[in-house]
């Protein structure tokens, strides 16, 4: 439900097109960002932590318990009491920019709408005070930029230079973060994982057993979920540049099939060792992917 | 009528034609190159299933296919070679010819009258402008209607045919229909030959050659091989019995085929009764031989035959001849008046050794010699004599007449100098050849009728006599030399005087200067030169099928048997008549010009004068060719195949390859088939042009509605 709340109250700004036309990733993140909390009924900054941060006037939406009565018989103004509940958490980003990433059948590509939600996340993160980082791979890590409070402005202009180019995968790239990434904190994961179910688990499950938070973001293009096309073509392979000739109308049930049972089968398997997956579609706005992390965020900051 | 390619190399084009099927299969795919982020999912689903469906627009690989097959077709000039038209398809007015076998073959199993059958059925299947010709044939052809299209016709001219008593023989029969196809202005031609097809009709290289495009259909008349009995050869010995000739037939039969032995009735018949009949035991594929008792010749130009029971094959079942009492040659032997032995004694023996008495012997010696004994002589032999000038005008008048004479040399032999004309030559010295073993015969001119009964192996021979003495012999300019020794001197030399001959023999005939005497050679080699200057000739007993006598030659007559042209009632100076053994009766008119008359029927034949009848005329007998009764068979197509297939001539061959090029190219220019299809095919290149646009603008317009 509240999903379809958020895409009416702030579909334009969370519309792919439209963000499409923002340059700036900061002023992206910020807009989204809040256009998506102001959407919300419940103000995402609750936290349960009992130590006070600070007073913030209360805005539509923000939870009418939160409200600090004292503070409005003293001064009859509403203001709300702020805690630093998830503050100073580790929160990264694992980004492939593998050269699948670039495919995009419409104006955004996914590694566009990966970067646009790598960039609202880090911000949203960043906003709660945590150590925001960024870790770019493709079959190995590309660029690394260490979780801090400080790094906001260098992980928006990693994500606005990064590009694809490589061939990807993701067991290698993984075993050195999970090196890399010492303190626990919250890992997201974005990718389209052209891999096999098994061989994702295997690669993710490592940084679960470090005790990381992980949610996943599994990025695709419509036309890689529906195969739209007409005419028979050869289909080349973005990382590999093989080619096959392909007679749309004849394989597409065939195709949607594996897609289908390949999504199933990563959402299940991920889901029995506990972690969170979301399947995204670069034509739908980034709504669904804010709204789910925000859910896990809760999740887990409920199970500490 | 075919198509045809003036310049079929450029049929390797066609080729061309996987150009399209490759861009569609190949090109196509390069330039709709589709990116897409991962295969992984597609190269799970059967990559040959894929590319079975690959081709979309068959519309236009067909266009672009045919299109370029037909401008390599049209580069390969392309036409419709009407010189080769199939004479089976109704491709206008034929000219039809049926040649009918009529041998004597033909009879077995009525194959004659389903020849005719078949004629008739051909005739009735004529159209409208077709002609026909009809064509019988045995060793000869016949024209029996030549090129007409009056069905009527045909099909009475067939009401008149029957088998004959020929032979086969393929070749003058498509001989004729050679000419009658050439001469003929419709554009096709056939060939019906109605046959047995034996194979003893056609030799292979009969020099027959159909025109171009037409075509033999044979129609083969096949039966079983009967079991064929024949009489393969009659032999008559004569006898002289108490001063009459008797003769003794003796019947070669043959059987073809059969399973079992099988006695057969041999008959003979004289005069057209049977006298005697015969029993013999014939096995399959048998031969026997069957002698007849003696029977004796009194009537000049008697008739006889021999004959068994009449079987499927019966022109073969009977033997015909004429036989005639023989007539003595006189001659008249003179020896030379001084000597004391007998100078003659071998040659007189030998004379004197026959068994039907050909020879009546006067033996005079020279200083007894009369006048008279030169009448009713044949022929003079003066052995070892001398003869004076009185004798020798004589013997020139006796000669010039007709009569014979042999002078043989010897040691008392003397010609007067006035009578040397008459001579081949002239006598010299005796010459001894007393070196060795003597002199032999070194050449003998074996194509003389002297010499030819020795021609051929063991006939006798004349190397193993011994010449120690010969005169020299100086020939004249008229003269030939029939023998000569092995130093090349004359041993035997002719010379032809009036209407008679003279001849010289070098050495003796007794054993004097040489052993020719005791030599088994001796006796028929006397005999042969008494006949020859005797004037003797051997009566043919019969002819075959196919010969032709002359009535005006009396030469061919005697040696047809003719034997009395007073009994015959035949003189130079009346018309004959002569009647066939079917009963026909062909007239020859008393002109100076030749009488042939053609033996083409089994049987006797009779001359006479019109309206007459002698007691005994003159007959000719007339057997079938015995080769007919061989009935193997040729494969038809072999035939045909050497009929429709010359061998060119090496000389004419480029020729007639530049005439037929010749005769193509002009066919080519006058169709003018490639210009239709390049029209065609750039008609096809423009509707492909338009629809591949159209396919392309489709495939577009597709492609954004998918974006």
């Amino acid at each position: 439900m509240g999903v379809a709340r958020a895409s009416h109250s702030g579909a334009r700004f969370l519309d792919p097109a439209v963000l499409a036309r923002i340059s700036n990733l900061e002023l992206l993140a910020r807009t989204v960002v809040d256009g998506f909390l102001n959407g919300l009924h419940r103000s995402p900054y609750l936290g349960f932590s009992l130590e006070f941060a600070e007073h913030r006037q209360y805005m539509p939406g923000d939870d009418i318990r939160r409200i600090d009565w004292k503070l409005f018989g003293r001064s009859d103004r509403h203001y709300i009491k702020l805690f630093e509940a998830d503050t100073n958490a580790n929160f990264s980003v694992l980004l492939d920019v593998s050269a699948s990433m670039s495919y995009g059948s419409h104006e955004v590509s996914k590694l566009d709408y990966a970067r646009y939600l790598t960039a609202c996340l880090t911000f949203f993160s960043n906003r709660q005070r945590d150590r925001v980082g960024l870790v770019t791979f493709d079959h190995d890590i590309v660029e690394y930029v260490p979780p801090s409070m400080k790094h906001m402005d260098t992980i928006l202009h990693l994500l606005h230079r990064a590009s694809a180019g490589r061939a990807g995968s993701l067991r290698e790239p993984l075993v050195k973060i999970t090196e890399l990434l010492g303190r626990k904190g919250i890992v997201v994961i974005i990718s389209d994982f052209y891999e096999h179910p098994d061989e994702i688990l295997s690669s993710i499950s490592l940084l679960r057993g470090r005790g990381h938070d992980v949610i996943v973001f599994h990025v695709l293009d419509p036309a890689e979920l529906s195969f739209p096309f007409e005419d028979s073509s050869s289909f080349e392979d973005l990382e590999t540049r093989e080619q096959i000739p392909v007679i749309p109308n004849r394989l597409r049930d065939d195709y949607k099939r594996l897609v289908s049972e390949h999504v199933e089968s990563v959402e299940h398997r991920l889901a029995e060792n506990r972690i969170d997956y979301v399947l995204l579609d670069t034509s739908k706005p980034l709504d669904l992917a804010l709204f789910q992390y925000l859910l896990a965020r809760e999740r887990w900051t409920r199970k500490r | 009528m075919s198509l045809a390619f003036l310049v079929p190399l450029f049929l390797l084009g066609l080729a061309g034609i996987t150009v399209p099927i490759l861009v569609h299969l190949t090109r196509r795919q390069r330039r709709n190159v589709v990116t897409f982020p991962s295969l992984m999912f597609l190269e799970r689903i059967p990559f040959q299933e894929q590319r079975r469906r690959r081709i979309q627009h068959w519309l236009l690989l067909a266009l672009r296919s045919l299109a370029l097959a037909l401008l390599a077709l049209a580069f390969a000039r392309p036409f419709f070679d009407r010189s080769a038209l199939s004479l089976g398809a109704a491709a206008g007015p034929r000219e039809v010819v049926v040649l009918l076998d009529q041998s004597y073959s033909m009879e077995i199993g009525n194959q004659f009258t389903r020849a005719l059958i078949e004629a008739r059925e051909i005739f009735d299947g004529l159209g409208p402008l077709d002609r026909a010709s009809l064509v019988v044939f045995g060793q000869g052809a016949r024209v029996v209607t030549r090129s007409t299209g009056d069905r009527l016709r045909l099909n009475s001219a067939l009401d008149t045919l029957g088998v004959s008593s020929s032979g086969t023989r393929f070749g003058p029969a498509l001989k004729v229909a050679q000419t009658v196809l050439e001469e003929s202005e419709l554009p096709t031609g056939e060939v019906y030959l109605l046959s047995d097809f034996q194979r003893i009709g056609w030799t292979g290289n009969e020099g027959v050659y159909l025109p171009a495009g037409a075509k033999v259909i044979p129609i083969k008349f096949s039966e079983d091989p009967p079991d064929n009995i024949q009489v393969t050869d009659v032999d008559l010995i004569r006898h002289a019995v108490s001063g009459r000739e008797r003769i003794t037939p003796t019947a070669r039969i043959a059987r073809n085929g059969g399973v079992d032995a099988r006695e057969v009735n041999v008959s003979l018949e004289l005069d057209g009764q049977e006298i005697q009949t015969r029993t013999i035991t014939l096995d399959a594929d048998g031969a026997a031989s069957v002698t007849f008792q003696p029977f004796t010749l009194s009537q000049p130009h008697t008739r006889g035959t021999i004959r068994v029971p009449a079987d499927e094959l019966t022109a073969d079942d009977v033997r015909n001849f004429v036989v005639s009492p023989g007539t003595a040659l006189s001659l008249l032997v003179i020896d030379g008046s001084g000597g004391s032995t007998d100078a003659s004694l071998y040659l007189r023996r030998a004379l004197e050794i026959s068994d039907d008495g050909r020879f009546r012997l006067i033996h005079r010696r020279t200083n007894n010699v009369r006048a008279e004994d030169l009448d009713g002589t044949d022929a003079v032999i003066i052995n070892d004599a001398r003869i004076d000038g009185g004798s020798a005008e004589r013997l020139r008048n006796f000669v010039q007449a007709g009569g014979g004479l042999l002078l043989v040399l010897g040691e008392n032999s003397g010609w007067p100098a006035s009578a040397q004309d008459l001579l081949p030559g002239t006598a010299g010295e005796p010459r001894d050849r007393l070196q060795g073993r003597g002199g032999r015969l070194g050449h003998l001119e074996y194509g003389h009728p002297v010499f030819e009964p020795f021609s051929g192996p063991r006939s006798g021979d004349f190397t193993g006599a011994r010449f120690f003495r010969a005169r020299s012999f100086v020939l004249s300019d008229s003269a030939i030399v029939l023998a000569r020794f092995d130093d090349g001197s004359v041993a035997f030399a002719e010379k032809g005087y009036g209407l008679g001959t003279v001849l010289v023999w070098t050495s003796t005939l007794d054993s004097f200067w040489n052993d020719l005497a005791l030599q088994p050679v001796y006796l028929p080699f006397v005999h042969r030169v008494s006949e020859y200057i005797g004037g003797r000739t051997e009566a043919l007993a019969w002819f075959t099928i196919g010969q032709v006598l002359n009535l005006a030659d009396p030469g061919a007559l005697e040696s047809a048997g003719l034997v009395s042209t007073e009994s015959a009632e035949l003189s130079d100076s009346t018309d004959l008549v002569a009647l066939t053994p079917s009963g026909r009766s062909m007239e020859f008119p008393s002109d100076d010009g030749p009488k042939y008359l053609a033996l083409d029927e089994s049987g006797f034949y009779t001359v006479r004068p019109p309206g007459s009848e002698p007691e005994r005329p003159f007959v000719i007998a007339v057997n079938v060719e015995l080769e007919e009764s061989n009935l193997t068979t040729i494969d038809p197509e072999e035939l045909i195949a050497q009929v429709m297939s010359p061998t060119p001539d090496p000389e004419t061959a480029s020729g007639l390859v530049q005439t037929t090029e010749l005769q193509m190219e002009d066919q080519e220019r006058r169709q003018a088939l490639w210009r239709w299809m390049l029209i065609t095919a750039f008609g096809l290149l423009a509707a492909e042009t338009f629809m591949s646009n159209w396919v392309s603008r489709r495939a577009v317009g597709a492609t954004l509605t998918a974006t």
